[in-house]
């Protein structure tokens, strides 16, 4: 509706002025009249002109727009702030007459809620000068006076609280001789309005996240005043920042400083930034001028307005690096994430599961796995089954794990790979668990003895529920080692749909059950499995020892999480489950009596001390009672991180845990070898260590950071430098020619 | 002595709408205390600051126009645009009034994007809405988005520091923010404008699925002035 009445009255207003004869014109001053004026609810504009020696090659023209505003009403200056726009001018001008820039006249700053622009109110004049060059040809007058005719097709927008975008067309016949000096007044205003250039550049410095300016040569009669500030760049400070509150400006002698919040969604970072400051309006006195301008070139470096996305892998990297090459011919249309980086992370997974029947903490199982085979040797078809019955075992208890995560995911709980370890009471339980099999194996019970008939009979009907149960066995110990290919893939995995993180799920368990799989349906491979004879005791027996010490590392990283007292109640209460299992493997009356007497004093065990083992120690108060670790290990912060690179100090980041087996691997090997210690000394890189054994928010959100969701990670990290994830299992060689790089 | 039953049935009316009145109110009350909290949690973890593109995108809860609450982390694992808008707006109407917004919009819910229209605007404006009659706006402008939500006490928009309608912000499946700004490049209020500006959500969001960082992450909004409550 708005726009239509623009543009009636816009073509009435030409129409009349083209109906108007030159002639009446004066030649002393051009009168408003229609054809220059446009008016709508909210402002009066008009087009005005100011050329005291008329229209000649190097006689000084100005035109200029003049808006005056309805009360409370306002338009924009050419940095608009927090929004608006800047009023904008398209001329239509003879051959041989150009326009030069807006002269914009200081703004003032509009406080709008939590935001602010800066604009005008009440009248302003925009005024543009006007170059007319010898090219240009004066139009033969039929009669009257030459004038040349200039059209300007301006929009605004003109705001309150709400914002109404305007347009007008206007035309002006500018009367070539003479003086055209009617709106001397208001071009002399618009001039004194204007920002004065400063002699000397002034500097702008970017400190954190900071504007730090710096202007010298400011005229004596403002020094100590408080000043406006004006950026023309937009998007660079917070707008609404209140001066005294949010930023400070300071005099010393004739040099002004001021220190202001850079915007937090920051869009520009300019080399050099244009600034005018202002004199406050009460002190504004009538031919003095205002406000200063001054282009500051810009030193510092600017925040990442745009922080690198997740440090991906270097496989992953590549995978992606080719999808980006693929998709310059594929479309877009693709689903989240493309399919060719969706299949690198599932060839990943597959890898990652292989390898993670190599990892310390899977060869239990494998072990258990060889002495299933071999008791079923011969049999083709057991072995087929009992491949396939473990590899459902295994994918099915990672498609849990998934769901898992999922859900936990959904419930906003940031976790990563093995954060059921950070739990005391599920490594508690593992330890048990391990103690058992361990008993078993060792001879002290008979599975068929301790259970009940009916679930021997049952395993006797299924015996393939063994080998699926343990598949599912295997996926709970694997947890804590993160396999290479793993951590990335996980990582990406957290941030898929659920359909496809639960897909890679599936990847991971297909590989660890793949050897298996392969032993059942490759004759060859079972072939080579040894006889059953009376090996199988002694193997059995000799199998138990993985699984205590499996029990004795459980209990290390207990006492990670709960301290000495929890890892020594902990151990306590499996001699009293080892003592309970012994008992019930007795006859008769004796049965009876030690199994109670045993049982009850568990309970009283568990009631008075058991807590000990859920208790999770403060880390702080564990650093102390770890003593001297050694001042080469800094305990890992995001704030420590930040002012070590601040001091241009390289880093060095340990992401572990007390329950990944990987870690500690590397922390014995790599990282405490000495040439590799004196290589980190000479570079003069800062250690830090983050230990993930207990659940730690700001260590996840840094793993996730890095795209990682396990440890362990490694990064060296050199200011000024993209961060260096090393891979998994640590090299020497590798983290040797990490630091020479830098 | 017992009530006339012109009386009875007025009463027990008067009392149903006190009743419902009363749900609505602390329905709000429990939203509002949510999303304060929320904000709050933000604040005090960085200074009243909006968050930059590639920090963690606050989580919020808010209720949309038909009175269903809606988490953002509930929305972990797919990208997130949330679009400040107000009918009010010439240059919402821009977009919309042209299809688009409602292009945009479709083009990113047929990609699996979760697409949150959220109104700022404060009840005692003038082009204030109720959220029945900005959800008939939505409809009649067949905008698309996944949910339109209601924002009057403006905390959603002053903790993301949404500045204009519209302005856009895109929030990765792992709840970071990796876009801030406009919805196109050219600030006008020209419907012609459109056919020759870059569409920024479109150029990001193509570039995320393709697995290339978004080349423009911050950019300026440009719109009218959220009317927030002062």
């Amino acid at each position: 509706m708005i726009f239509s009445r623009i543009h009636f009255a816009t073509l009435l207003i030409a129409t009349a002025a083209a109906s108007m004869p030159a002639a009446a014109q004066s030649t002393a001053s051009l009168p408003s009249k229609p054809g220059a004026v446009v008016t709508t609810p909210h402002v009066r504009a008009e087009l005005i002109a100011h050329a005291p020696d008329g229209v000649t090659p190097g006689a000084p023209v100005w035109v200029g727009l003049q808006i005056t505003h309805q009360p409370e009403w306002h338009t924009y200056w050419k940095n608009a702030g927090d929004s608006g726009l800047p009023t904008e001018m398209t001329w239509t001008l003879p051959a041989g007459v150009s326009t030069g820039e807006i002269a914009w006249p200081v703004p003032k700053k509009i406080p709008v809620g939590s935001l602010a622009n800066y604009g005008y109110e009440n009248t302003v004049l925009l005024p543009v000068p006007l170059e007319v060059s010898t090219l240009y040809k004066p139009p033969v007058a039929l009669g009257g006076t030459p004038a040349m005719d200039i059209q300007l097709k301006a929009s605004w927008l003109v705001c309150r609280k709400e914002c109404i975008p305007e347009e007008g067309t206007f035309t002006l016949p500018l009367p070539l001789q003479g003086s055209t000096a009617l709106h001397k007044a208001e071009f002399d205003a618009a001039a004194a309005a204007q920002p004065q250039p400063l002699a000397k550049p002034g500097a702008v410095e970017v400190d954190g996240h900071n504007l730090k300016v710096r202007l010298e040569g400011l005229p004596a009669a403002v020094q100590g005043k408080t000043l406006g500030f004006f950026p023309e760049t937009p998007e660079v400070i917070r707008t609404a920042a209140v001066s005294g509150k949010d930023w400070t400006q300071s005099w010393q002698g004739g040099t002004w400083t001021a220190t202001m919040p850079l915007a937090d969604q920051r869009s520009a970072s300019p080399t050099v930034m244009p600034l005018v400051v202002a004199l406050p309006e009460a002190d504004r006195q009538a031919g003095q001028p205002v406000a200063w301008r001054a282009e500051a070139p810009v030193t510092g470096s600017w925040p990442a307005g745009a922080a690198p996305r997740a440090e991906v892998s270097p496989a992953l990297q590549a995978a992606l690096t080719a999808n980006a090459a693929n998709a310059a011919t594929s479309p877009t249309e693709l689903p989240a994430p493309s399919s060719t980086t969706f299949m690198a992370a599932l060839l990943g997974a597959l890898l990652g599961g292989l390898l993670l029947n190599l990892m310390p903490c899977v060869f239990p199982i494998l072990a258990i796995k060889v002495l299933g085979f071999a008791r079923q040797a011969g049999n083709a078809s057991a072995h087929r089954k009992a491949g396939l019955a473990y590899t459902g075992g295994v994918i099915l208890s990672f498609l849990a794990l998934g769901g898992g995560m999922l859900a936990l995911r959904a419930a906003g709980a940031g976790l990563g790979w093995g954060f059921q370890l950070q739990s005391p009471g599920v490594v508690a339980a593992l330890a048990a668990l391990f103690t058992l099999i361990g008993l078993n194996l060792v001879g002290v019970f008979e599975f068929g003895r301790a259970a009940p008939s009916s679930v021997c009979s049952a395993q006797a009907k299924h015996p393939l529920a063994n080998d699926f149960l343990s598949g599912v066995l295997a996926v709970v110990i694997a947890s804590p080692c993160s396999a290479p290919f793993m951590g990335a893939s996980m990582g990406f995995a957290i941030g898929l749909p659920a359909a496809q993180a639960l897909l890679l799920f599936v990847a991971l368990g297909f590989g660890l059950a793949l050897p298996y799989l392969l032993a059942g349906f490759v004759p060859a491979v079972a072939h080579l499995l040894p006889k059953p004879g009376p090996w199988m005791h002694t193997l059995r027996r000799l199998l138990a020892f993985p699984m205590f010490a499996t029990v004795a590392w459980l209990v290390w990283v207990l006492g990670q999480q709960s301290g000495i007292d929890g890892a020594g109640t902990l151990l306590a209460l499996l001699v009293c489950l080892a003592a309970i299992v012994w008992a019930f493997t007795l006859r008769g009356r004796t049965r009876v009596v030690i199994a109670t007497v045993l049982i009850g004093f568990t309970a009283v065990l568990t009631a008075t001390i058991g807590r000990n083992v859920l208790q999770v120690v403060e880390p702080a108060k564990l650093a102390s009672a770890q003593g001297t670790a050694g001042q080469r290990w800094q305990p890992w912060s995001a704030e420590r991180v930040a002012e070590l690179s601040g001091a241009g100090q390289p880093v060095f980041i340990d992401f572990t845990a007390a329950w990944c087996v990987t870690c500690q691997y590397n922390k014995k090997s790599t990282l405490a070898d000495t040439q590799v210690l004196a290589d980190f000394d000479a570079k003069k890189v800062a250690m830090l260590r983050a230990d993930w054994t207990r659940r730690d928010p700001a260590i996840t959100a840094a793993l996730t950071a890095l795209g990682r969701s396990g440890v362990p990670v490694y990064v060296l990290q050199a200011p000024g430098k993209p961060p260096v994830v090393l891979t998994e299992i640590l090299g020497k060689d590798e983290v040797r020619a990490a630091l020479a790089a830098l | 002595m017992s009530l006339s039953p012109s009386t009875d049935s007025r009463s027990r009316r008067a009392a149903r709408h006190a009743r419902a009145a009363l749900s609505r109110a602390s329905r709000r009350a429990v939203v509002a205390a949510a999303v304060a909290l929320g904000a709050t949690f933000l604040m005090g973890s960085n200074a009243a600051a909006a968050p930059a593109v590639g920090q963690q995108a606050p989580d919020f809860v808010a209720v949309d126009t038909s009175g269903a609450k809606h988490k953002l982390s509930d929305f972990a694992g797919k990208f997130v645009v949330l679009e400040w808008t107000n009918p009010g707006c010439p240059f919402v109407r821009k977009h919309y009034g042209s299809g688009n917004m409602p292009a945009t919009q479709k083009a990113a819910t047929d990609k699996g994007v979760v697409w949150l229209a959220i109104n700022s605007t404060e009840r005692a404006a003038t082009d204030y809405l109720k959220p029945d009659a900005l959800d008939a706006w939505m409809k009649s402008q067949k905008g698309a988005p996944t949910a339109v939500l209601m924002d009057e006490d403006g905390l959603i928009g002053q903790v993301y520091g949404a500045r204009t309608t519209p302005h856009i912000f895109i929030i990765d499946p792992k709840g970071t923010l990796v876009y801030a700004g406009g919805i196109d490049s050219i600030a006008s209020a020209r419907s012609d404008d459109i056919k020759t500006a870059t569409n920024y959500v479109n150029q990001a969001l193509g570039e995320a699925f393709g697995g290339k960082p978004i080349s423009a992450a911050t950019t300026r909004p440009y719109g009218c002035s959220i009317k927030y409550k002062t």
